[in-house]
């Protein structure tokens, strides 16, 4: 569904991403894990649309051309992302911004807007599903929220979209483990057959809670070793130190020991 | 800088106005760039206004109706400077009355003396000089001591820029009995494209307890000259909200000089000033703190486009004994162009005790992260654009209560009413 092949990005002459390759099929949850710095927020701006990188490569969505489509267009053809640090808009109310987001992507799809009232329906199930009050809705997106409720207003938002591919940058980043649980419960909600993810994560915990079909390891602007869940756990209890310290050649067998089911 | 004559609009003057204007005239002759109340403003455009007394000119103003805001209640329209009585509604609900300034000049003239009667070391511009000469009709509102006011009182001031005058004075007198509270709305509006202006004067005075709502919308055509002075008085315990949204005219000036003259009164005024094209839009704020133990705030927020340029000179002035003074002062901008201008000041004068004094100024652009947050959830990029330009100017509007005001202000700066 997802295919990257050779993914370069750069800002100016800051090489970031330096040849990435990666297939995600329909389905399935990868999560990519990294050192500070190897480009995983970078990856996933790439597959958002933002401004300001040199790119080279190919990034396609069910065949289509992602890397020339404006960030909006990407959301219409079914991109979600969910950001680290996601922005406060101060004066946007919150309900108004999301159903004109999911009446901009359903215009840009041929799908007729959404009613106000039909709104409130889909907005009420995934309140449920991130465990927020009603007036979540009524403040401005993100102004003062709490960085938990940031986060859970990212998968809110995911859920209303209900996107093909979902990107979640450092969705755990900053969570108490309350916070982590409901997010991880509305993400794993929201795992379908029709729709994949691209979990980026620093720390293995998250994937405690979200189990990821592959993980991938970027080091470097590169994914360089690639397995199932069990290489988190490796990566827990050895860091990424194998990878930095060594070429490619030393990177770990699968471990054998300490895998969970 | 040459300082224009005043005997421009000298010919027309009843002989004791004309030599009283004249010679006041004389003295402070018309403002410069060296005035710093006047610093930014357009002087060769303010020059080729020509003041002169009211012209009727009696014509049917088709454009007018869809121009103003649809407020149900006591309405008094005033078209270049006279009260045009067709268009008025002056029924009124008990404890208030509603009537044209000229009237109630030949009939009660010291309920409006004070709004006249001006020390002549106090006519610091020629704008007020030229008002007292020429303003001499308008629009007086007068409230009963311990009357609450349910309907809004709207009052319309219409330039109808004409070739012997292209402009006019109007005079707008509220007086608030002890106690009373009342909202009042004045609309500053234009018609034809043709230069010219207005000076609209309104003198306010707030007895003992009273409230007052007032909201200024200048929407004036960007062809036009709006110059806006409003002097308020304040009793003990009063409290002032002033609304004003600073939107048309090719100069849209709006100054404010607020006494608080009684202990624990309050003065509230914020704004928005949302600038396109070439057009200047000055807001010129005094609050003067003469009692003690009184509060006032300012927030204004501007929005500037294209080539505008706003202005924000906010003063406050502690007077000595206005000792536990409350003062907050901000003005956050947003630029949306790299050719507009904002020209922002503080003035803090304070000479008592124990005084909180508060200011701060911000000068931003559009947050691209927050545009690209948006667009990456599928809003288009003008679309994300208006939604952020919207969400700062609303927090100006958040303040507005009374419906229709609200659906007049967001439906004439393009946006849903959230």
């Amino acid at each position: 569904m997802l295919h990257v092949e050779n993914l370069t990005a750069a800002i100016g002459q800051t090489k970031i991403l330096k040849g990435l390759n990666l297939d995600v099929g329909a389905g399935e949850v990868h999560a990519i894990m990294g050192p500070n710095g190897s480009g995983k927020s970078t990856f996933a701006h790439t597959i958002a649309g933002r401004d300001g990188y040199e790119i080279t490569g190919t990034v396609t969505l069910d065949g289509a051309d992602l890397l020339g489509m404006e960030p909006e267009d990407r959301a219409a053809a079914g991109v979600f992302m969910g950001f680290q640090y996601p922005v406060e808009i101060p004066g946007v109310n919150n309900m108004y911004f999301l159903r004109t987001a999911l009446n901009s992507v359903r215009r840009s799809r041929g799908d007729t807007e959404i009613s106000a009232r039909e709104f409130l329906k889909v907005a009420k199930d995934a309140m449920d599903l991130v465990e927020m009050k009603q007036d979540f809705l009524d403040r401005a997106v993100n102004a003062g929220f709490s960085g938990g409720e940031k986060k859970r207003n990212e998968i809110l938002q995911m859920a209303i979209m209900q996107p093909r591919l979902a990107v979640l940058d450092e969705t755990d980043s900053g969570l108490d483990i309350d916070a982590l649980r409901i997010i991880a419960g509305g993400v794993n909600a929201l795992r379908g057959p029709e729709r994949s993810m691209i979990v980026i994560t620093h720390y293995q915990r998250l994937l405690d809670y979200i189990k990821p079909d592959f993980v991938h390891v970027l080091v470097d602007g590169r994914i360089v070793e690639s397995g199932d869940h069990t290489l988190a756990l490796h990566l827990e209890d050895h860091g990424y130190a194998d990878f930095l310290n060594h070429g490619l050649d030393d990177a770990p067998e699968q471990p054998l020991t300490g895998v969970r089911s | 800088m040459t300082i224009d004559s005043p005997t421009r609009t000298g010919s027309d003057l009843s002989p004791a106005a004309r030599r009283s204007v004249a010679e006041r005239l004389d003295v402070i002759g018309y403002p410069t760039k060296r005035h710093e109340a006047w610093r930014y403003a357009p002087h060769r455009t303010l020059g080729a206004l020509s003041f002169g007394p009211p012209v009727d000119i009696a014509a049917a103003l088709p454009e007018l109706d869809a121009k103003m805001p649809t407020i149900e209640g006591p309405r008094i329209v005033v078209v270049n400077g006279l009260v045009d009585t067709e268009r008025s509604d002056l029924t009124c609900p008990d404890g208030l009355r509603l009537s044209s300034l000229a009237d109630v000049s030949a009939e009660q003239p010291e309920r409006v003396a004070h709004h006249f009667d001006i020390a002549d070391d106090e006519i610091d511009d020629a704008y007020l000089a030229l008002s007292i000469a020429f303003g001499d009709d308008g629009a007086v509102v007068r409230v009963a001591d311990d009357v609450t006011l349910d309907v809004p009182i709207h009052v319309v001031d219409v330039a109808v820029p004409d070739p012997t005058r292209n402009a006019s004075c109007t005079g707008v007198v509220i007086h608030l009995g002890a106690r009373s509270s009342a909202t009042v709305i004045e609309t500053r509006l234009g018609v034809t494209d043709e230069f010219g202006g207005s000076n609209v004067r309104t003198t306010i005075t707030l007895d003992e307890g009273a409230t007052l709502e007032h909201v200024v919308l200048q929407d004036a055509p960007d062809t036009q000259v709006h110059l806006s002075r409003i002097d308020v008085t304040q009793a003990a315990e009063s409290t002032f909200n002033a609304r004003s949204f600073n939107l048309g005219a090719a100069f849209g000036r709006c100054a404010y000089n607020v006494v608080l003259a009684g202990a624990g009164a309050t003065a509230d005024l914020s704004g928005l000033f949302f600038g396109v094209g070439e057009q200047v839009l000055d807001q010129q704020i005094n609050v003067v703190h003469a009692a003690p133990d009184c509060t006032s705030r300012q927030t204004f927020r501007g929005v500037l486009d294209d080539r505008s340029t706003g202005v924000f000179n906010g003063g406050i002035d502690v007077r000595p004994g206005a000792d536990g003074t409350d003062a907050e002062q901000s003005n956050d901008n947003l630029l949306l162009s790299n050719y507009a201008e904002v020209n922002t000041q503080p003035r803090l004068e304070i000479l008592a005790d124990e005084v909180a004094c508060k200011h701060g100024a911000t000068v931003g652009q559009l947050d691209e992260t927050a545009l690209y947050y948006m667009r990456t959830r599928g809003l288009r990029a003008d679309e994300a654009r208006r939604l952020l330009i919207n969400g700062f100017a609303d927090q100006a509007i958040d303040d507005v209560g009374i419906e229709p005001v609200r659906a007049w202000i967001t439906h004439r700066l393009g946006h849903d009413d959230v």
